[in-house]
């Protein structure tokens, strides 16, 4: 049960759509991120009055992403809103998005009128039903007097236990409605009790496994940003004084600086990161799920490896990979309890870990992340976002598409603290990168916040270009203009003989990318040549009053190393194509 | 024995049947057989699902309908003796 501020409007008389807003505003709503629509309509009436932002999008989906964007930046809820059908099919993508990365979304979608629900109305879709995989929770709301207590539930669901997005879809007629307002001041779902606080025993084992075991890594995953538990987990480093790696989704959640950080595991993982996890007899897992990103080959991820695995979600337990010591609860609150645990247990038995931490230390500067410059003296991708990260510093926040850029801008950019790094990382959206950023901006609207795109992703969603540039959400967007869909054609290269089926978008003649963003009302830059670059980037870093696009015009057959392939073992990792580390000269 | 019977109380709420359904589908749940009714109190229904394993843990497939909102509660039935799930209360209330 959660109690609630009841706001002094309660008890007044009005329509459904004005109960909508007064209730988005005793949730904390500040912006929310949307188009109108014939079914949400009432809703917007009474939008126009209030102290809610409503930032108007081009496309639904801009809406959902910015909403995910904004919330990956704050940890509060981000609000999307559209009308029924068409408005809340294109919200899908998002929804799924947001709950593959455990993201606190509430989306509004208007429906239908009630009596009109199941007879194929203009505009009538099944939101509900079609966003029930993957939404956390959804409601369809037919009454005026239900919006509160469904918005009330809405945002409780959203933000408690493992994040997600909740869907409230509303029919007009209960927006027109006249009711009495009644925002609930207590939250009671007979059904949802999210377990916060681990029990004793599972911390208390874990710390005894701790304590025993000689060669642990710590495997963080997102969950520890989203739990705010980056500074426990530091301490929690420090005492142990064993290797981290951090996954795509928890990039910033421990500093990339930090000597005992071996970067990021999985399928574009470093190889000091991938072998850590698979020759360490401890994993000590926080807020991550296994993913088959990171993970390889199951069936030889880790074998010699005892787990503790804490999460808040318990169906991660032993979903993907067996957990010795499961430890259920808010990994803040769980890592602050294993502190002091660790602590009794390391003084009856100190393990040495100086051979291990010896042995990752050497294959850390062994093989570091890396690229070669084009021979032709074209422009580097990689080098383009080292850059960028250098130039623009650790505060900067990013955002990316989904591809090689992606995971360039996740190896060659040093993040030093939590929510500066956003991209889509479970459902891999191609187009997340521009209407996120406009979201983190919003949200964030002091910090520069650098969009890092592909060609391909850019072109999906770009025209919420638009949408900042009319509200005042100078983001910059670096587009990586290979020409092609990257990682695609990365795995054409590799996996079907250079067949390049499909994946050429020859944009660099097509379209004038300096010129669309000048289009949609931002500057417009471009850049081809290596002598050019810093300048290139320092001349975007100086314009604050408009957004900024970069056309990075880039070497086309660059490949993102290391790589685990789909489906093989971590054991296989590449360095380069065909090279594999030389596993001969390492003692593990 | 790869077949149990799973006795779930959720809200009486339009949507709820294809809220778990939908999650034994998407999941690759094998549903044997599946019985809704009403239970004395108006606002909470009952299933009773048999569902064939094959290859997924119990455990994962009680967590999963766990996280439905929408479900309440969640028991084994063992020759028709009602079995609370091990650990139901607090782990599986997400």
């Amino acid at each position: 049960m959660a109690t609630q501020h009841v706001p002094t409007a309660n008890g007044t008389a009005m329509n459904g759509a004005t109960s909508l807003v007064k209730s988005l505003e005793a949730a904390g709503v500040d912006v929310m991120f949307g188009l109108p629509g014939g079914a949400i309509l009432p809703a917007y009436d009474p939008i126009f009055d209030s102290t809610i932002r409503h930032i108007l999008v081009r496309h639904e989906q801009g809406a959902g992403h910015a909403a995910t964007g904004y919330a990956q930046v704050t940890g509060r809820a981000g609000v999307c809103i559209a009308t029924s059908g068409p408005g809340a099919t294109n919200l899908v993508t998002p929804l799924m998005d947001a709950q593959m990365d455990s993201v606190p979304v509430v989306a509004i979608t208007g429906q239908v009128p009630s009596a009109a629900i199941g007879t194929d109305a203009f505009q009538e879709a099944d939101i509900r039903g079609i966003t029930m995989p993957f939404t956390k929770h959804n409601f369809l709301v037919t009454k005026a007097e239900d919006i509160p207590r469904a918005i009330a539930e809405a945002f409780h669901i959203a933000t408690s236990g493992r994040p997600g997005p909740v869907l409230v879809d509303i029919a007009k007629d209960a927006l027109q409605a006249q009711t009495t307002y009644n925002w609930p001041a207590k939250i009671e779902l007979a059904g949802y009790n999210p377990r916060i606080t681990p029990d004793n025993q599972s911390i208390a084992d874990a710390a005894a496994l701790i304590a025993q075991s000689k060669k642990p890594v710590f495997y963080v995953g997102g969950g520890v940003i989203k739990a705010n538990a980056h500074k426990e987990l530091a301490q929690l480093v420090e005492l142990l004084g064993a290797p981290v790696v951090t996954t795509l989704m928890a990039r910033g959640a421990f500093p990339d600086s930090h000597p005992l950080h071996l970067g990021m595991p999985g399928m574009h993982g470093t190889v000091a990161a991938v072998t850590a996890l698979q020759k360490a007899d401890l994993l000590i897992t926080l807020g991550a799920r296994f993913d088959d990103r990171v993970t390889g080959k199951l069936s030889t991820f880790a074998v010699n490896a005892k787990v503790i695995h804490a999460d808040i979600d318990p169906a991660e337990i032993h979903k993907n990979k067996f957990a010795d010591v499961p430890v259920v609860g808010d990994l803040r609150e769980t890592i602050s309890a294993l502190i002091p645990a660790l602590k009794a247990a390391l003084a009856k038995s100190q393990p040495n870990l100086t051979p291990w931490n010896a042995s990752m230390q050497k294959l850390k500067s062994t093989y570091p992340l890396g690229y070669t410059l084009p021979e032709d003296g074209s422009l580097s991708p990689q080098a383009v976002i080292e850059r960028i990260g250098k130039i623009s510093g650790a505060e900067t926040i990013f955002t990316s598409g989904v591809g090689q850029h992606q995971m360039w801008a996740s190896q060659f950019i040093s993040y030093e603290h939590p929510r500066t790094w956003l991209n889509s990382g479970g459902a891999g959206t191609m187009g997340y990168g521009v209407p996120a950023a406009m979201g983190a901006k919003v949200a964030a609207p002091d910090t520069t916040v650098w969009a890092i795109d592909g060609d391909g992703c850019f072109q999906m969603t770009n025209q919420e270009l638009v949408t900042c540039a009319l509200n005042n959400i100078p983001i910059k967007v670096a587009i990586i203009n290979n020409e092609s869909l990257g990682m695609v054609r990365q795995w054409q290269t590799l996996f079907y003989d250079g067949r390049y089926s499909n994946t050429s978008l020859e944009s660099k003649r097509v379209p004038n990318f300096p010129m669309l963003a000048e289009a949609m009302g931002c500057v417009g830059l471009s850049c081809e040549r290596p002598e050019d670059l810093d300048a290139t980037i320092e001349k975007a870093m100086s314009i604050n009053d408009q957004p900024v696009v970069v056309d990075f015009r880039v070497h086309r057959d660059a490949m993102v190393w290391p790589m685990v392939a789909a489906g093989t073992s971590n054991d296989e990792i590449m360095i380069a194509r065909a090279t594999a580390p030389d596993w001969d000269s390492q003692e593990l | 024995m790869s077949i149990h019977t799973l006795e779930v109380l959720v809200e009486n709420e339009p949507g709820v049947l294809a809220r778990v359904s939908g999650l034994f589908a998407r999941r690759a749940y094998n549903i044997d057989t599946l019985v809704v009714g009403p239970t004395s109190n108006p606002e909470v229904s009952k299933m009773v699902i048999q569902v064939n394993l094959e290859g997924h843990s119990l455990e994962q497939v009680i967590a999963q309908l766990d996280k439905l909102i929408s479900v309440i509660s969640i028991e084994e039935l063992v020759e028709g003796v009602k079995k609370p799930v091990k650990d139901t209360q607090p782990d599986y209330q997400n």
